[in-house]
């Protein structure tokens, strides 16, 4: 299958183990991905602002998707998924918006495509690819490892825009870990959200959000926490001592991507899955694995 | 200051609660019946005391002016968990969203975050600017080190169009 990408800033900026992991392993699941032209942000900051503006963006990415003649576009990050998908609801329930957005999109030789299906990286492993597809293509079964997994907030949710997953009893990334011979832990604090969003208003709060869960998840002694939005991976890898720093408590949690494991799982070198720009404690994790 | 000062001898503005209720594109608000479903989910509710069945009540009754100016309003985390769970479909989130691009239009104070967001797209179309990354060893590295492909700026029509945007009102 071949998929446009769109990889949103807080990816291409700062979380570059994701965008590695996901060129590495893709490939290897028959899935080709074609990068737009150009780079630009989803209109996340922009709701905020002005939702005009912000839908305006989301729907010009849809029209840089439609223009590599391709119908899927991969959005690995929960908040552009979200922001592109409340996008193209407004093209098709706003009348009046959607011309207007339209109209903005041509001055610059653009056509929006409402054709056009957007999957993230749960979504398009779990229902598209499929669960016998990632089984069949391990390597190096994880068995013994337990991980807990943290799916976030607005992949989830709101149901009526179309999410990847139930939205009170996410189930899919689990069994995408479980499918790579891991263990998946249920425990209370799955559906807490990371705090990103306030990180442009309240930092404090975002990180002790972040933080409280970490230490909630450290007292269950997982072997790490499986993130699929780069938002996320921020808050709870590379922010993981800033978050120590605020709730007042050492943590060691290794957090990584979910394309990061299945990159192990498929026998894929540590340094090309990106998983030396961890900020956690991963090496507890990796010597596990290798053991 | 809290909502209950705020709204201390404030009176009711009709014109603005219009304002907000053509922002929501039909969502039906006035059907809030203040099962504080959307509050108890709340993310921002422990920190940063957010009561969204709160906002939502204010602004049927016409308080929209006090809403739009106070810091309240910046407190909400996005989780959408409100938006799930309302039973009337009255979604807080909207409403919030509506009432910070009022705050936005009268020049209210905004998070400077928000505000830097929006001129860095101006500038590069993204949000935030490519940086050099230090590893967990604690060396440099950066995308073309990495084997990452060239990141690409937008054409240069891109930010007239966009400012065209931000220029919009419902």
């Amino acid at each position: 299958m071949k998929t446009a990408v769109f990889w949103g800033c807080c990816i291409l900026a700062d979380q570059l183990g994701y965008e590695m992991s996901v060129r590495e392993t893709f490939p290897k699941l028959d899935l080709e991905l074609v990068d737009l032209r150009e780079s630009v942000c989803c209109g996340d900051p922009v709701k905020s602002i002005n939702d005009f503006a912000a839908n305006y963006l989301g729907a010009r990415v849809l029209a840089l998707a439609n223009q590599t003649g391709l119908h899927d576009l991969f959005v690995p990050c929960n908040r552009c998924h979200f922001t592109i998908s409340e996008a193209m609801n407004t093209m098709s329930q706003n009348q009046k918006a959607g011309r207007k957005i339209r109209e903005l999109l041509k001055e610059e030789e653009l056509e929006y495509n409402p054709g056009v299906k957007v999957w993230h990286t749960i979504d398009l492993l779990h229902d598209c690819m499929g669960l016998q597809k990632v089984k069949k293509a391990v390597e190096k079964p994880l068995k013994g490892l337990k991980v807990a997994s943290h799916v976030g907030c607005q992949i989830i949710r709101y149901s009526d825009l179309g999410r990847v997953d139930d939205a009170e009893n996410p189930s899919k990334l689990d069994e995408l870990i479980r499918a790579l011979g891991a263990e998946a832990i249920d425990y209370p604090e799955k559906l807490d959200c990371c705090g990103s969003a306030l990180m442009h208003s309240h930092i404090d709060s975002a990180l002790s959000l972040a933080g409280s869960k970490l230490k909630a998840l450290q007292a269950l002694n997982v072997d790490g926490m499986v993130v699929s939005c780069p938002d996320c991976g921020l808050m709870f890898d590379t922010r993981q001592k800033d978050t120590a720093t605020i709730v007042g408590i050492k943590l060691n949690v290794p957090v990584l991507y979910y394309t990061q494991l299945l990159g192990i799982a498929l026998g894929i070198d540590e340094k090309k899955l990106g998983l030396h720009l961890n900020q956690s404690p991963i090496d507890h994790l990796l010597a596990k694995i290798s053991a | 200051m809290s909502l209950t000062d705020l709204m201390t001898m404030a009176t009711p503005n009709l014109e603005s609660r219009e304002k907000i209720l053509a922002r929501l594109c039909g969502r039906d608000l006035v059907n809030c019946f203040q099962c504080i479903k959307c509050t108890s989910g709340c993310t921002a509710l422990k920190l940063l005391e957010l009561r969204p069945h709160e906002i939502v009540k204010l602004v049927n009754l016409g308080f929209v002016d006090e809403l739009a100016s106070s810091d309240i309003i910046w407190t909400c985390a996005t989780c959408l968990k409100c938006v799930q769970r309302c039973p009337q479909k009255a979604s807080p989130y909207h409403v919030i969203v509506a009432l910070r691009n009022l705050a936005v239009e009268r020049e209210a104070k905004v998070p400077e975050g928000y505000l830097k967001a929006v001129s860095q797209i101006l500038e590069t179309g993204l949000a935030e600017p490519c940086r050099k990354i230090v590893t967990r060893k604690m060396e440099t590295v950066d995308r073309e080190c990495l084997g990452l492909p060239k990141v690409c700026n937008p054409k240069e029509s891109f930010q007239a169009v966009f400012m065209k945007a931000m220029e919009e009102k419902p």
